[in-house]
Order: C-alpha cells, then structure tokens, then sequence
C-alpha cells in the first residue's frame, strides 16, 4: 500500500454551475413514441398486416376495376365456384367472378366508411368535448344533450337515417358519424375537466394565456394517448358497423363492393361452398384486429409514462 | 410607537377588507372558505400568512389573483379595485403586476412543453419583446438569474430535479416584472437542503427589484426570519396579525400559541418536556360580544372581543415586564 502524497492531488476550480448540468440524452417526444411502438413484435407484425390488407385495397381493385355489376362469367358455369387454386386464390363466386377482386374491392369500401366516419366523429367529438369541458353553461345544455342521443342505439339511429336519406358511401358515412361524436365529446370532456384544474394551468392563467391557447398547448398534448386509444377503437367499431349494416341490407346499395353484402350473399352456401363465406369474414375480422392492435400500441407509446427506460 | 409610525410612512400595495369566499356545491350546501378577512400589505415587504392545512390561506392568494371568485368585500391593489367583474385591460394589469409561485413543482410545470416555452408563456401573451432574439435574451438572462443554464431551454420539465423546477416556476414568475409576488408554500414539496436555496434566491429578487411578497406557509419556523410581517388564519379567519418579532415575543391569540408549539425543537429534552397545546375552538369560552380584529398595541391586531382584549391586556402587561 502506498502512502496518499501531497502532490498527487490538484487544486481545481469550483463550478457553480456544474450541479446544475443535465446529463441524461435528450428528450424528443416523437422519437420516444416510436422507440416504444416498434419494441412491441406484435405491433409491427400487426403493422404489417394493416399495412399489406390497407395496401393491398388501395391498388388491387384499381387494377382489376372490379364492380358487382361487371359480370362476364355469368353464362359460363365452369367458371363458376372453383375452389381457391393457384389462378384464382381466393376461387370464383357464383357469377364467376374472382373472389380475390371482390374482396379487396369491398375492404376497399368499408375502409373509406370506417376512416371517414372515425376522422369526422374524432374531430367533431375532440372540439366539442374541449369547449364542452371548460365552458359550465356549455356543459348544462350538452349533457341534457348526450343523455337524450347517448341513449338511443348508434345503430338504430343510422338505419333509419340510411332509410330516410337513401343508400350510398356518402349518406353511410353521415349516418355512422352523425351521432357518433358525442360519445367522443363526451369522453373528452371528462378528461377536460380532470386536467383543467391542475395547477399548471392555473400557473397558464395566472400568466394571462387564453383559453384556446391552454387547449393548443396544456390540455391537447396530455390527450393524445387518449385520442389514440378512441380512433384505435372507432375503426375496428365503424368497420363491423358498415359490414353489419350492409349485411342486412341497409349499408351500401348494390353497386358498391362490400364485404358485408358478400357475407350476406354467401351464408347460404356456407355447407356447399364455404371459403366464399369465410373468406370475407376472415379478411374483415383481420383488418378489425390488427388495426386496433396497432392503434392501442400507439396509443400506449404516446402516453410519456411508458417512456422511462 | 416606532412600529405604527414606519408603518404609516410606508406606501400601502394591496389591501385586503371584509373579504369573503364562498363555495357553492349546490343551492343548500355553502362553505365559506374566508370570512371577513382584513389585512394590509405595504411595499416592499414580506407578509406571511400562516395556517393550517384548509384554513383559508391558499384560498386567500387565489382571490388576489383572480383564480377564485370573492363573493364579499374588496381586494385594492395599487388603489384599484381588482376583484369581481374587470375590464379586459384591467385583468391584463392584474396579471402583469401580481404574480404567483405555486407550491408542487412537479405539478405547476407543463409536462409537455419546453422549458423556453415555460418561461416564455407570459413574454407571449403580453408580447414583451421586440423580436425572436430579444425573447430567447430575456429567457437566457431570466434562467441565469435563477442559477440555470441557457442549454436547459430545449429540455423537459421532468428532466429537473425539485428544486430546479420551482427556480423555472421562479423565473417565470419574475420575467413578468410584476410587483407583487404570491408564494403559495413555495418550499413546502422542497427538500430542506435546497429550501434555503430558493429562500436566498426569493431575498435576492426582493432586494434587487424592491419586490413586495404574500409568502403562504403552513409553519412559523419557516417563516420567522424571512417574512416582516405575519398573520395567522384558521378556520378561515384572521386571528392574529403582527410583526414577525413581536408575533414570536407576544403571541396572544391561543390559535397562534398552539401554532407556535408545533414548532419543534432541537434539544431532545425539551422537545420532550414539551407541554403539547391543542387548539380547540369549542372547548373556548367564547362568551360575550362579537369578536373582532382589533389592535391590541400598535401594529399588533387580535380577534377578540372586549372580555378577552381584559385578558390578553393583563397577559402583554406581564410579558412585557419580564
């Protein structure tokens, strides 16, 4: 062992300053939600699919320019119902057309419903539930409001508006959105009122920022991870609303491809030919799944407390 | 005398008279939060309020600013009556010239932005500055004052330890200029190795800019050496008001006793031999007239009525011979 000697050791300057350093990398909210997101393995299989099924409707029906009115086939029995072989992957339906065609076709169409629809509800629902949490008069008339239209049944509102207004993409969109908002007004506000009265938007208000500027920058922030979790459960839910709805006849009319109408059509051939049945209901519960995997995985890697490492 | 006459030589900032908060949970059930509370604050100065957890005294500094409704009395800032219905201008002069420091750091911070858009806030919503590089001079110089660096500007607010965070609650306050400053228990979530910290930092601002503060704290310790002045509230009312020294020297009202008792001791021996006073308002005799907040000797007010003034008479008299 040897001895400590003096001249081993140097005088160094203080730093005031040196306590006050940060050493941690920094911190870019963006980047944490996307490190978070792809750590998940189901996620980015979920991804994939999404992204292949959402891909695979935008582009195949372009190229097959299939319609339920085009049918070549419809006098040729020997084209129609072949099992899923090598040409026809998904086999041939009862006019002889190919199954394959149909099927993106009509997840091409209850795609449109379901992103239309969700991006009118959320935008919709998002500013209305902001004013309705911060305003108290606002709250007085739109609670009366929510409780009437809260308790009449989504679908039952949007049958009878597709009846009255007539059948087609654009009136389903409406009918599916039109009252579908005010349970995400509602949601919102709820969150509105926990966070208004936190102390740091008191500090805001002290300081003399507005209102709208304390939802653009106080209160909007904290309600991504919430707003995530409401689109990632519209989507699947307005998906299965229009297959529903097509279904039994009140979704889209007849010239549109949907999945619904084809699950329709093929039940009853659910002994003798059953992949024209399953196979839509198979692509349509696909899609539900994985888009509500990845959007709750998003929606948990926005939310900053699961941030830490 | 020399109490009374360098407090009448002293400009009068904010005047507190017959104030009232009222909470309405419905139209039956009322709970009033303040009851005909009267102070005064002159320039310059560090008056405290002390009481006890729902005792009034947050709800007090929230009146001041305007975050809660008064529903009696006025608040006179600067001669100017600032609470109940203002004009927009008017709120925007409130807001420029009183400021507050909140309590929790961790929860008076907005965990999604920037610590430059924090200290910024207020030079946006009052547009104090002449361009993009006249705001980032102001915040730089702001965060130096307060001891942080201007690399901390693009960091987060959960980035920074406690006492960090309320020096960012401090420099937000001062880049405003105001006043007049509330500190609502701003070193109560501290830890007590950087209360000192921010106490030095709060005295230094004092003296360089001739601030006035409203200090809260829920302790006499805390504020014996720091304030000028103190008033003790419990139960939403004021019952006692005096110089911080002679509050400690003749403490009369027995609220106030029991506060100061809570403080405790160093010496184990003493600490142990301590005779515990537990304030009890119903075990009081609270017999004769109205009580009010009178002074007793000049600059010292107590809540009481005429029986009592008898009382705590004999009690100074004695106190003051020894």
């Amino acid at each position: 062992m040897s001895t400590l000697q003096d001249d081993r050791f140097t005088f160094q300057r203080a730093e005031d300053t040196a306590s006050e350093h940060i050493a941690a990398p920094r911190y870019s909210y963006w980047k944490s939600v996307f490190r978070k997101f792809f750590s998940s393995k189901l996620a980015i299989a979920m991804l994939i699919l999404a992204g292949t099924i959402i891909l695979l409707s935008i582009f195949q029906p372009m190229i097959s320019g299939y319609s339920p009115r085009i049918t070549p086939n419809i006098n040729r029995p020997e084209m129609k119902y072949i099992r899923p072989n090598s040409t026809y992957w998904f086999g041939t339906d009862d006019k002889g057309n190919s199954l394959f065609d149909a099927v993106w076709a009509g997840t091409r169409s209850s795609l449109i419903v379901a992103f239309a629809a969700t991006a009118i509800s959320t935008i919709v629902g998002v500013a209305v539930g902001m004013w309705w949490g911060f305003s108290k008069k606002v709250d007085v008339i739109m609670i009366e409001v929510y409780n009437v239209i809260a308790n009449i049944p989504t679908l039952l509102i949007a049958m009878i508006l597709v009846y009255a207004i007539g059948s087609g993409m654009g009136s389903l969109i409406f009918a599916l959105s039109v009252t579908s908002w005010i349970g995400t007004a509602y949601f919102i506000r709820v969150q509105v009122m926990i966070i208004r009265d936190r102390e740091y938007n008191l500090a805001s208000r002290c300081l003399g920022t507005p209102t709208w500027k304390i939802i653009t920058h106080n209160v909007l922030p904290y309600l991504i991870s919430v707003i995530m979790t409401i689109i990632s459960r519209d989507v699947p839910g307005f998906i299965s609303y229009e297959v529903f709805l097509s279904m039994v006849g009140v979704g889209l009319n007849r010239d549109i491809p949907s999945l619904g109408q084809m699950i329709r059509d093929y039940s009853p051939y659910l002994i003798s030919t059953p992949y024209l049945f399953w196979i839509p209901v198979a692509v349509s519960a696909v899609i539900s799944v994985s888009l509500y995997i990845v959007g709750q995985t998003l929606a948990d890697a926005s939310d900053p407390r699961t941030h830490m490492v | 005398m020399s109490v009374n006459e360098t407090m009448n030589e002293k400009e009068e900032l904010l005047s507190v008279e017959h104030l009232e908060v009222t909470f309405n949970n419905s139209r039956k059930h009322r709970f009033r939060a303040v009851k005909d509370a009267n102070f005064k604050i002159y320039k310059g100065e560090t008056f405290a309020l002390v009481g006890e957890s729902g005792s009034g005294k947050t709800t007090i500094a929230r009146a001041i600013i305007r975050l809660n409704d008064t529903s009696a009395g006025d608040i006179i800032f600067k001669g100017k009556k600032i609470n109940g219905k203002l004009s927009a201008e008017d709120k925007k002069w409130v807001q420029r010239n009183i400021q507050m420091i909140f309590q929790d750091p961790a929860a008076s911070l907005n965990e999604r932005a920037t610590i430059d858009y924090c200290v910024s806030e207020g030079l946006y919503n009052f547009n104090l500055f002449k361009d993009e590089a006249d705001r980032e001079a102001k915040v730089d110089q702001a965060l130096n004052e307060v001891g942080l660096l201007p690399e901390h500007k693009s960091r987060y607010p959960h980035e920074f330890s406690g006492g960090q965070r309320q020096r960012v609650g401090i420099a937000r306050a001062m880049i405003m200029e105001p006043e007049f400053i509330i500190a609502d228990e701003p070193i109560s979530a501290l830890d007590v190795s950087i209360r000192a910290q921010v106490l030095n930092l709060m005295n230094k601002f004092k003296e360089e800019r001739g601030l006035t503060y409203m200090f809260i704290a829920h302790d006499l310790s805390v504020v014996r050496y720091f304030a000028d002045r103190i008033a003790v509230i419990h139960n939403g009312r004021i019952v006692e008001v005096a110089p911080s020294d002679v509050l400690f020297k003749y403490p009369l009202h027995p609220y106030t006793h029991s506060l100061l008792q809570a403080v405790p001791m160093p010496d184990p021996q003493i600490e142990k031999a301590k005779e515990l006073v537990i304030y009890d308002e119903s075990k009081r005799d609270l017999s004769g007239p109205k009580p009010l907040l009178q002074e007793i000797r000049p600059g010292h007010f107590v809540f009481m009525n005429d029986r009592e003034r008898d009382e705590y008479e004999k009690v100074l008299e004695h106190l003051e011979q020894q």
